[in-house]
């Protein structure tokens, strides 16, 4: 970028000849530049991430081929039931079925967890009585209480929402009301300073400040959840992909059983995709500060 | 002096942490009157910020008494705070953070905005409205937060070191904006500082105060020219003299043997949040 056309410099006033302001001409070619390097290196990147999965296809070719089916199906057999499991539409029903568990279960638990959450870490007298109590049920493998839950409930939708609900409310709980008992100290007393009422430093002042950390609760919770659902659908009357999963894994159809796990691995995925974009949207003042935009 | 309502009057006051084990201020006694502008300086751990926190009404005296326009101090309209760091919400632009402010207060929206740009364009920052405090420097995040102040219309207007954080220049310049602001307003200011120049340069009284416990050493009136953000007086003999008076007494209270650094750690904050767990 040196302007080589420029005479040199009288170095007796150099203030005269303060740098060239940036044109409109050279900022555009930086950005097309910084444009170029960002698409280069995203380039790179993808086509690591599809090398590695061509060596993931081939490795699977090579189990099957020495090791057999029942090890390892081959790739074009797990290809041929996903189709065939799309189009007979029994993967669909299943994936139905799982939604149906996993949102309810999901949204019972965010809605309690972030109510209840809320209430502890913002009381902090009742957050101190409930403290070993919230941290007993959260320790407790959400998979421990399916036997009650089976008594209490039954072993259908509902039973299974509820399994989904206990394990993923605590972790949602828990972040929530970390967050608003570690709302930002100063931020609180300007607001006290400035003559805010005890609703308004909790609505405006604590519960946005929480907000970052509730909705990693939320992420967490979304993870449970998913774990959660497909332990319940094992364990309970068989059904949704979990269902689909073990009656395939008895009866050793892998090619069957891998249709499946990848349904489920494009679920748990996207579902996490979801809610980092969630994420970032609400508290993009903070990721700006990390990257120091 | 004493013909004028005192619009914040202080007697004996005194206040202790940690179960009285720790005495921060004893037998303060001053009055601030309409429109005046006092410092209150003095060496860390002295107390300065606890009388802030008083004077706003965010903690009560243990002892003696505090009134504001004669009544028990409130956080509410008659005060405003601007703080060592600008104290932005994070998530809201630099105008919602003042309409913030005037929302407490109980503005409407519409006039929460109109007087929110008004204040921006006095602090020279209407250009900056929509952008969220984090793009902002430091010097203008403070700008803002004294706009906040500000656009509240306070009776007295409470500063906490409010320019200790900023580069020396943006410092400069932003005292003498707020000695602009003043004579404009002339809303009562305290406001505390640990910078003696500062303190002499911006008041009309700088009230000295003396460590373990925090108590009034001395109270010297600033009789320099006005307006002094035009006519500098850090060249006059007079702001010499005071500077070194007030320099002398700090130096003889470090040989009264303050120790003032063991000091500063002996006043943690003040738990400010009464709702937030531990």
């Amino acid at each position: 970028m040196t302007e080589m056309a420029t005479p040199p410099l009288s170095r007796a006033e150099p203030e005269r000849h303060p740098a060239p302001p940036l044109t409109d001409a050279s900022a555009a070619a930086l950005a097309a530049r910084a444009r170029q390097r960002r698409l280069r290196e995203s380039v790179t990147i993808i086509g690591v991430q599809l090398l590695i999965a061509l060596l993931l296809l081939a490795g699977m070719y090579a189990l099957n081929a020495t090791a057999g089916n029942l090890t390892m199906p081959h790739p074009m057999a797990v290809l041929n039931q996903s189709i065939k499991m799309w189009s007979d539409g029994t993967m669909l029903r299943a994936l139905g079925e799982t939604l149906t568990v996993l949102s309810l279960g999901f949204l019972l638990a965010a809605a309690t967890g972030i109510g209840l959450g809320i209430l502890l870490g913002g009381f902090r007298f009742a957050g101190r009585i409930f403290d070993p109590f919230v941290n007993a049920m959260n320790s407790t493998p959400g998979a421990a209480f399916i036997p009650l839950i089976i008594v209490w409930f039954g072993l259908y939708t509902e039973a299974k929402v509820v399994v989904v609900w206990n394990a993923a409310m605590f972790p949602i709980l828990i972040n929530t009301a970390a967050g608003i008992s570690n709302a930002n100290k100063d931020l609180v007393e300007m607001a006290r300073a400035f003559g805010a009422t005890r609703a308004n430093l909790f609505w405006k002042v604590m519960v946005p400040d929480a907000l970052p950390s509730i909705l990693s609760g939320l992420r967490i919770g979304a993870a449970v959840s998913t774990v959660g659902t497909v332990i319940a659908e094992l364990t309970m009357a068989q059904s949704g992909l979990g269902g689909l999963l073990i009656a395939a894994g008895n009866r050793f159809q892998m090619d069957r059983y891998f249709a499946v796990v990848i349904v489920l691995m494009a679920l748990g995925t996207l579902i996490t995709a979801l809610l980092r974009y969630a994420e970032n949207r609400v508290s993009r003042w903070r990721l700006t500060l990390a990257d120091g935009r | 002096m004493a013909d004028t309502e005192a619009l914040i009057s202080l007697r004996h006051v005194g206040k202790s942490f940690k179960d009285g084990q720790v005495r921060a201020l004893q037998d303060i006694s001053f009055d601030v009157h309409p429109g005046e502008f006092i410092s209150l300086v003095g060496p860390s751990g002295c107390g300065k910020t606890t009388l802030l926190r008083l004077i706003n009404g965010l903690i009560e005296p243990d002892e003696g008494d505090v009134r504001v326009l004669g009544k028990r101090p409130q956080p509410g309209p008659d005060l405003a705070m601007v703080f060592q760091s600008a104290r932005l919400l994070p998530w809201r632009t630099v105008m919602g953070n003042i309409e913030f402010a005037l929302a407490l207060r109980g503005l409407s929206r519409k006039e929460q905005s109109q007087r929110a740009l008004a204040l921006l364009g006095a602090v020279g920052l209407r250009d900056f409205a929509d952008a969220y405090p984090h793009e902002l420097s430091g010097g203008m995040q403070q700008r803002v937060g004294l706009a906040r102040a500000l656009a509240v219309e306070p009776k007295v207007l409470l500063m906490d070191e409010p320019f200790a954080a900023l580069d020396a220049m943006t410092r400069e310049v932003l005292r003498g904006e707020l000695l602009q602001m003043w004579s404009r307003r002339r809303m009562a200011i305290v406001f505390v500082t640990h910078d003696i120049d500062e303190a002499i340069l911006l008041s009309q009284r700088v009230i000295l105060l003396r460590p373990r416990p925090g108590r009034i050493d001395e109270i010297i009136d600033v009789d320099l020219p006005e307006p002094r953000w035009q006519h500098d007086p850090r060249t006059l003999p007079a702001f010499a003299d005071m500077r070194a008076h007030l320099w002398g007494r700090i130096h003889e209270m470090a040989r009264d043997g303050a120790e003032l650094e063991e000091l500063a750690a002996a006043f943690p904050d003040l738990e400010p949040a009464q709702m937030g767990r531990q």
